[in-house]
């Protein structure tokens, strides 16, 4: 209790930033126990009347020895009067610690190369299976793979696919009019789930932002030049891909 | 089929766009040809082929020429629907795809085949040989099912589908070649279970990934396989190994009972069906690879190709076994 008050009368403060870590925390823990436990340094008798309050009264008095329970010596001392509150310790101690930790931090990122991406010019990875803007796809020798089927417009959740087809003079089927409404789209890629020839994919695009409305309605053209910017790109990841069973 | 390639060299693709756009553009348009799509099918089923189940390339190489594009086109069909599952992501697309696949055969009988480029090399090829419909068919109910249920109780539920996905792949081969004897047709569909099994053994590290087991439970349960402990870790456990080589064990009694049914020739397939039964080839190298890895199905070495397979096949070609 002795050697507890003097390091209170100095303070927790100065003492946990100049003590090496160790020492800070054994002189934290003794702090904190002398703290709770002890009595403060101010705690003084309270100006209550009672028995005791003048000592010099007190020393081998006749009476002496002739307090009952009743007379409770210590009934009218406030130890903590003038005192920091059990709040203001438990800040001293827990928020103070909070700040260090939080400035740690702060130097050890400082010494690190940044986690930043230059967006415009320097991008992050994208999975093979990433989903975005749609493109139609051609075969090798520049045909459209698109047979019409229309398995994608009847899959389409937003039903966001408008495909209008006729018969061609060869006996093929092809699309006369495919039309993707951007703003409807959900990205769900079932299209490209349920295409049977891998027409319409989701190319790894995110960056098609418009400024007008009109521009996110794309039609066959703007899809199949799509598909033509992006085919190497598309054929690699569909190659991902393989039989397991 | 047996193209299991591996899961790192499908994350290997992934970034190799980033690093090598301008090589990578120069390899895929040189890797495949010009013409191919519908004006040239056959070309088109050639490279998927190759691409999808470079060992099934490879045992192409032992057909007569003039076949080599029939078997192309069944082959590319074959894996076109063996790959439906894992591009769809719920089972009513994947209905859709077979439903597709469906019509597609019925208006290929009819003489009016879908502008896919499957569909026309799979016409081509009918005009020449008699494919029969039924075999199509079942390949494409089988696969449906498999959509719904991937996951089989019994080593016999697991046989009857590689009879009627593998196996019927190998019938149809035969009537490619025109060869109908009952001998053939009993170890194709040996045959066939034994690749079937393998492949799966092949792809347990990419199934367990995806969270599915593909070793019937019975087998599992018998070897006390803690499924959720493997999907988690990523690892072999003992009992795995055990109920790996329970499987391989059946794959490879398949493939001897193949083998046996050659028996009164000294085991020399004949000279007119090697070409089917130099499929077994790979699937035995698999099984030794195996076993070389004490049935650690996640060994890596298992994941690469065995660069002898060209030589083995060859071999197996001219000395007429497997």
């Amino acid at each position: 209790m002795s050697f507890a008050r003097p390091r209170l009368a100095l303070g927790l403060t100065p003492k946990l930033i100049t003590a090496s870590r160790s020492t800070a925390l054994r002189s934290t823990l003794i702090a904190h126990r002398s703290i709770s436990s002890s009595r403060c340094s101010h705690a003084e008798v309270t100006d209550t009347p009672g028995k005791i309050n003048d000592s010099k009264t007190i020393k081998s008095p006749v009476g002496t020895g002739s307090y009952t329970a009743a007379n409770e010596p210590d009934k009218y001392i406030d130890p903590y009067k003038d005192g920091p509150g059990a709040i203001d310790k438990a800040v001293h101690l827990f928020f103070f610690t909070e700040i260090i930790r939080g400035m740690w931090i702060v130097l050890e990122n400082f010494f690190r190369p940044p986690y930043t991406i230059m967006y415009p010019y320097e991008k992050g990875p994208l999975s093979p299976r990433f989903r975005g803007e749609h493109a139609l796809r051609r075969y090798p020798s520049g045909e459209e793979r698109c047979i019409a089927c229309k398995l994608c417009e009847a899959i389409c959740p937003a039903q966001a696919i408008t495909i209008e087809s006729e018969p061609r003079e060869d006996g093929s089927r092809k699309t006369t009019k495919y039309d993707i409404d951007m703003t409807k789209c959900i990205y769900c890629g079932f299209c490209q789930e349920a295409c049977p020839v891998d027409a319409i994919v989701e190319t790894q695009n995110q960056e098609f932002s418009t400024e007008t409305r009109e521009e996110l309605l794309y039609n066959k053209e703007k899809l199949l030049a799509n598909g033509d910017r992006a085919e190497a790109e598309i054929a690699a990841n569909l190659h991902s891909d393989h039989v397991y069973r | 089929m047996l193209a299991v390639c591996r899961r790192h060299l499908s994350q290997q693709k992934a970034i190799a766009p980033i690093l090598f756009g301008n090589r990578l553009q120069r390899v895929c348009y040189s890797s495949t040809s010009a013409s191919a799509g519908n004006a040239s099918p056959i070309e088109y089923c050639r490279d998927y082929v190759r691409k999808h189940d470079y060992e099934g390339f490879l045992t192409s190489q032992v057909y007569p020429k003039h076949k080599q594009g029939g078997y192309f086109a069944i082959k590319a069909f074959y894996i076109e629907l063996a790959m439906i599952q894992e591009s769809v992501s719920n089972v009513t697309l994947g209905q859709m795809r077979m439903q597709f696949w469906r019509d597609a055969i019925k208006d290929i009988s009819n003489n009016r085949p879908p502008r896919h480029p499957i569909a026309l090399a799979l016409y081509e090829t009918s005009q020449s040989a008699q494919l029969q419909p039924y075999h199509f068919k079942r390949i494409i109910d089988a696969r449906e099912s498999e959509l719904s249920a991937p996951a089989h109780l019994t080593v016999d539920s697991l046989t009857s589908h590689a009879e009627s996905t593998a196996s019927t792949f190998f019938y149809l081969s035969l009537a490619l070649l025109s060869l109908s004897s009952s001998t053939l047709t009993h170890a194709a569909s040996h045959l066939g279970i034994a690749q079937s099994l393998s492949t799966l053994i092949r792809a347990l590290p990419f199934h367990t990934s995806k969270g599915r087991m593909v070793i019937p439970a019975e087998i599992t349960a018998r070897h006390g396989v803690n499924q959720q402990h493997i999907f988690t870790e990523q690892r072999p456990s003992k009992g795995l190994e055990d109920a790996t080589f329970d499987f391989a064990t059946v794959a490879n009694d398949h493939l001897i009972t193949a083998r046996d049914m050659f028996k009164e020739t000294g085991g020399k397939v004949p000279q007119e069906a090697i070409p089917v039964f130099s499929a077994a080839i790979p699937v035995a190298s698999f099984l030794r690879r195996l076993e070389k890895a004490n049935f650690n199905a996640f060994d890596p070495s298992l994941q690469v190709r065995d660069w002898k397979l060209p030589w083995q096949v060859w071999r197996g070609y001219y000395k007429r076994t497997f």
